[in-house]
C-alpha cells in the first residue's frame, strides 16, 4: 500500500433491529492525515458508522480495521467530539478538559499544563475558570475541542461538532478546526449534513443514503490547501456541490424530507 | 444522533417477549408470597405481626362475599374522597385562575401561599374536627385542605410559564384576553395541571383516611384501624388492599384521563385523532384536493 | 411516575410587578395583614363569630406566650417530633435512593420492580399508620416508621428521574474515554441526578413531618400532633392554633434551611456562587502551575 492506512472497512454492516439496517455494505480505506467528511441527510447511518468506528457500538458484518486491529471498544487513540458540547456543569473549563486523564488516571501537573495549553489552543483565554453555563454554545464547543485534544488521540471522530451553532460562529470554528488537525499525523472524521461544510472541510467527501445506509459515492476533493472561505465561490467548487447533490437526489427522488 | 438506538451504559439487556415477562413477573410473585405463606406456617413469621397471605385473602373474601361488611365503607370513604377532591381541586385551581390573571391578587396572596405550603395540610386534623364534627363533613374538609395545593401551584405554574413567543403570537394576531386564556395559556397549562390533579387525587385520599384515624364511626381507615388496635392483622391488612384497589382505580382513572385529555403527547393517540378530525373535515367540506 | 415538570411555589415570580419602592410594599402587606387581624379580633368580640371555634388572635397571641415562656411546654413536644421527622426522613431517603440507583443499575430488578412500584405508588402509604403502631408501639419507634415509608417515595422516584435523564452523549463521552462504570456512576450520573434527587429531598422532609404528625394523632404520649389534638378534644383552641403556628414557622425554617444547603451543594446552577467557586479554583491551579 501507497498510503498509510488507518482505518479500513470492507462489507461493513450494522442492523439494530429487523427493520432497521443503519449501515450496509460499507468499503472504504481511510490515510494517515486525512480529513473525510462524512455527508448525508437524518437517518443515512452517518452517526452510525462514527460510533462503530469508535467502539461505541459492535458492528453485524464485515471488516472493521483500525491500525490494523479489529475494533472491539473504545481505544485511547480514538477521541470524539459530539453535537452538542457534553460538558459538565459542575467543573470549570479546565476540569473539563482534564477530564480524559482523571479517567484514566493520569493526572499531574504536567497534564494540568498541558490543559492549559489547549484552552491557549483554542482561543479560550481567560475563560480557563469558567463554568459551562457561563459560556456561548461556541465556547462550550471549544472546550470540547481542547478536551478532545487532551485526550491525546490522533484519530478524530466528529459528529456534527458545530451543528448546534449560528453560522457565523460555525464558519469560525471550522477554520480554527482546520489549522488544528492540520498535518501528517491527525486523522479526521467529520459528520455534516451540510453539503458545502464537508466540500470545504475535506480531502474526500463520503456521500451516504439512507434506507439502508450506504456510502454511495466517495469524492476526493482536490481544491488547494490551506483553504479559505473564498473557494466557496469558485466553479471548482460548486462543480463539488453538484456532485454530491446528484449523487443524493438520485436517491431521494420522491421522498419527503 | 436520531439514526443511533439507545445503546448507553444501561443498555445491554435483552429484551424479553410479553409472555416470558408475564411468567418471570409471575414467578418472583410466586416465590415471594410463596416463601411468605410458607414462613408463617411454619411459625417464623409470627402471625400476630405479618398474617399469612391466604389468611388476608381469605379475609378479603369474606368483607366482600360473605358478609359483605366492606361496600358501606368503601362507599363512604370513596364519597368523602371524591367530594372532597372536587372541592378542593376547585378552590385551588379558582385562586390560581384568579392569581394568573390578576397580579395584585398574586403579590397580596404570596406571603400566604408560602405558608400553607410549608405546613402540612394534614397537622390541622384536629381543627377540622373539632369545627367540622365527627361525620362525613370534617372528612371531605379535610380531603379538601390536602388536596389543594397541587392543583393550585401546578395551574398557576402552568398559566405563568407560557413559551414567549407564543404569547407575542397571539399578540401579533390581535386576539383578546379571553382568546389568549382559552386558545393559549390553558392548552399549555393542561399537561402540569393534569399533574397536579393527579396529586390532588391521592391526597384527597390520605386526608379523608387521615380524617377517619382520627375520629369516625365509618370508612375504611376506622375500619382498618379497629382491626389493627384489636390485633386482627389480617383483617386489618385487609383493609389496606381495599384502600390500595382505591388508590390504584382513582390513579387509572386519572391516567385514562391524561390519556384523554391529552392527545397530543402520545403518538398513538394522535394518529386516532388525527384521522378522527380527517374524517369530520372531508365530512363538513368535501374532498378539497378534488376541486 | 411521571415527574411533569417542577411546580413549586418558587418557580413563580410572585411579586410580579411591584409598583413601588420594596419597603412601600412591606409596609401594604404589613397593613392588610394587620386590618385582617383587627376585624378578625373585632368579629369576636362582638360575638359574630364563635371565639371557640376561631379564637382571637390576641388570644393566640397570649397562647403562644404561655406555651413557650410560662409554661414553656412545647419545646419537649417539638423536639419529639423533630427527632421522629428527621429520622424518618433519612432512614426513607437512604432506602428511597438506594432503591432507585439498583433500580436504575440494574435493568431487571428494574423490571421486576415495575409493578410493586405503581401499587406502593397508589396506595395511601399513610393508611399504614394503625398498623406501625401495632407493631412498633406507642413510642417514637412508630412514629419514625410512619415518617420514613411516607416520605420515602419522593427521594425514590426523584432519583430514578435523575439519574435516567443522563444525555447519550455523556455516556458516549465516558465510554470513549475507557471510563469504567464507576467512574460513570460517580462523576457523571450522581452529578446530573443530583438537583432532581434534591427536589426528592426537599419533599421527603416535609411529607416527614406529616407521618410524623398523623402517627401521633393515632396513638401517642408526647408531640405536637397529640399536643394539638388534646387542645382541640378540650377545645383551647387557642393553645391549639399556638400549637399549629409552631408547625408553620418550623416547617418554613426548615425549607428555608433546605434551600440554602441546596443552592450551596448545587453551586453550578448559581450565578453568583458560580463566580465565587471559579475564583478559587483559579487560585489553586495558578499556584500549582506556577503561572
Amino acid at each position: 500500500m501507497a498510503e498509510d492506512i488507518v482505518i479500513s472497512g470492507s462489507g461493513l454492516r450494522k442492523q439494530f433491529n429487523e427493520n432497521v439496517i443503519a449501515v450496509e455494505d460499507a468499503n472504504f480505506t481511510i490515510p494517515r492525515g486525512s480529513f473525510i467528511s462524512l455527508v448525508g441527510p437524518s437517518g443515512c447511518g452517518k452517526s452510525t458508522l462514527l460510533r462503530l468506528i469508535s467502539g461505541l457500538i459492535e458492528k453485524s458484518e464485515g471488516d472493521l480495521l483500525v491500525r490494523s486491529n479489529e475494533v472491539v471498544g473504545p481505544r485511547s487513540d480514538i477521541g470524539m467530539m459530539f453535537q452538542k458540547a457534553v460538558l459538565l456543569d459542575w467543573r470549570t473549563s479546565i476540569e473539563n478538559v482534564l477530564l480524559p486523564d482523571e479517567i484514566r488516571g493520569t493526572i499531574d501537573t504536567d497534564a494540568k499544563k498541558r490543559a492549559w495549553d489547549h484552552l491557549q489552543l483554542v482561543g479560550l483565554k481567560d475563560f480557563e475558570f469558567s463554568f459551562p453555563r457561563q459560556l456561548s454554545g461556541g465556547m462550550q464547543q471549544r472546550v470540547a475541542l481542547a478536551r478532545l485534544l487532551q485526550t491525546g488521540a490522533d484519530i478524530m471522530l466528529l459528529d456534527e461538532p458545530f451543528g448546534a451553532l449560528d453560522e457565523f460562529t460555525r464558519e469560525r470554528l471550522n477554520d480554527e478546526l482546520l489549522r488544528i488537525v492540520e498535518g501528517p499525523d491527525i486523522t479526521t472524521l467529520f459528520v455534516t449534513h451540510n453539503i458545502q461544510e464537508a466540500i470545504y472541510l475535506a480531502d474526500q467527501v463520503f456521500v451516504m443514503t439512507p434506507r439502508p445506509g450506504r456510502i454511495a459515492a466517495q469524492i476526493k476533493i482536490d481544491l488547494p490547501t490551506p483553504r479559505n472561505i473564498d473557494m466557496t465561490t469558485t466553479p471548482e467548487f460548486n462543480n463539488y456541490v453538484q456532485q454530491v447533490r446528484d449523487v443524493l437526489s438520485g436517491h431521494l427522488d420522491g421522498q419527503p424530507l | 444522533m436520531s439514526d443511533i438506538g439507545s445503546d448507553g451504559v444501561l443498555a445491554g439487556v435483552k429484551e424479553l417477549s410479553p409472555v416470558q415477562k408475564t411468567l418471570a413477573h409471575g414467578l418472583v410473585f410466586l416465590v415471594l408470597f410463596g416463601g411468605w405463606e410458607l414462613g408463617s406456617r411454619m411459625g417464623y413469621v409470627n402471625e400476630l405481626i405479618m398474617p399469612a397471605p391466604t389468611s388476608i385473602a381469605y379475609r378479603l373474601y369474606e368483607m366482600f362475599f360473605v358478609t359483605g361488611s366492606i361496600y358501606w365503607h368503601y362507599i363512604i370513604t370513596m364519597y368523602e374522597a371524591t367530594m372532597g377532591f372536587i372541592i378542593g381541586v376547585s378552590i385551588g385551581m379558582g385562586l390560581a385562575i384568579t392569581a394568573a390573571i390578576s397580579p395584585v391578587f398574586r403579590r397580596y396572596w404570596a406571603p400566604y401561599a408560602v405558608v400553607f405550603n410549608v405546613t402540612p395540610g394534614i397537622a390541622v386534623t384536629p381543627f377540622i374536627i373539632a369545627w367540622f364534627g365527627f361525620g362525613w363533613s370534617s372528612k371531605i374538609a379535610l380531603a379538601a385542605l390536602v388536596c389543594f395545593f397541587p392543583p393550585f401551584i401546578n395551574t398557576l405554574t402552568g398559566l405563568l410559564n407560557i413559551d414567549k413567543d407564543a404569547t407575542e403570537l397571539f399578540r401579533s394576531l390581535g386576539s383578546t384576553k379571553k382568546q389568549y386564556f382559552q386558545k393559549c395559556q390553558i392548552p399549555s397549562a393542561l399537561p402540569i395541571i393534569i399533574a397536579g390533579l393527579k396529586l390532588a387525587m391521592t391526597g384527597a385520599l390520605i386526608g379523608t383516611i387521615v380524617a377517619q384515624f382520627f375520629s369516625a364511626s365509618e370508612g375504611v381507615g376506622i375500619l382498618m384501624q379497629r382491626f389493627a388496635f384489636r390485633l386482627n392483622m389480617d383483617g386489618s391488612f385487609a383493609a389496606l388492599i381495599v384502600m390500595s384497589l382505591m388508590g390504584l382505580s382513582l390513579f387509572t382513572l386519572m391516567e385514562y384521563m391524561d390519556y384523554k385529555v391529552l392527545y397530543w403527547r402520545r403518538h398513538s393517540r394522535m394518529e386516532e385523532v388525527s384521522a378522527k378530525r380527517k374524517k369530520q373535515w372531508l365530512k363538513q367540506n368535501g374532498d378539497m384536493s378534488q376541486a | 411516575m411521571s415527574n411533569d415538570q417542577e411546580a413549586s411555589i418558587s418557580n413563580i415570580e410572585l411579586n410580579a410587578q411591584y409598583t413601588g419602592s420594596l419597603g412601600g410594599a412591606v409596609i401594604r402587606h404589613t397593613l392588610i395583614f394587620f386590618v385582617v387581624m383587627f376585624i378578625w379580633e373585632m368579629a369576636n368580640r362582638t360575638g359574630f363569630s364563635n371565639p371557640l371555634l376561631l379564637p382571637r388572635p390576641t388570644d393566640i397571641a397570649a397562647s403562644i406566650w404561655k406555651i413557650y415562656v410560662t409554661q414553656g411546654n412545647v419545646w419537649y413536644h417539638l423536639w419529639v417530633t423533630f427527632q421522629e421527622a428527621m429520622l424518618g426522613c433519612l432512614i426513607g431517603s437512604v432506602i428511597g435512593i438506594a432503591l432507585a440507583v439498583a433500580a436504575v443499575l440494574s435493568d431487571s430488578f428494574r423490571q421486576f420492580l415495575k409493578p410493586y412500584i405503581i401499587i406502593v405508588e397508589a396506595t395511601p402509604r399513610i393508611a399504614l399508620g394503625p398498623i406501625f403502631v401495632t407493631w412498633f408501639g406507642f413510642g417514637m419507634s412508630s412514629k419514625v416508621a410512619l415518617a420514613a415509608l411516607v416520605c420515602f417515595f419522593a427521594p425514590f422516584v426523584n432519583t430514578i428521574t435523575g439519574l435516567l435523564g443522563v444525555q447519550e452523549e455523556s455516556y458516549e463521552l465516558f465510554r470513549s474515554l475507557g471510563a469504567t462504570r464507576r467512574q460513570v456512576f460517580w462523576r457523571l450520573m450522581i452529578p446530573t441526578a443530583l438537583p432532581t434527587m434534591n427536589a426528592g429531598l426537599k419533599l421527603a422532609v416535609g411529607s416527614a413531618f406529616g407521618g410524623a404528625l398523623v402517627a401521633e394523632f393515632i396513638s401517642a404520649q408526647a408531640g405536637m400532633g397529640i399536643l394539638m389534638a388534646r387542645y382541640t378534644m378540650s377545645l383551647n383552641m387557642p393553645s391549639a392554633f399556638a400549637g399549629l403556628l409552631s408547625i408553620t414557622l418550623y416547617g418554613f425554617l426548615l425549607f428555608r434551611t433546605m434551600e440554602v444547603i441546596d443552592k450551596r451543594v448545587l453551586y453550578w446552577l448559581d450565578d453568583d456562587l458560580m463566580a465565587k467557586k471559579s475564583a478559587k479554583r483559579e487560585i489553586k491551579y495558578r499556584q500549582e502551575l506556577g503561572l
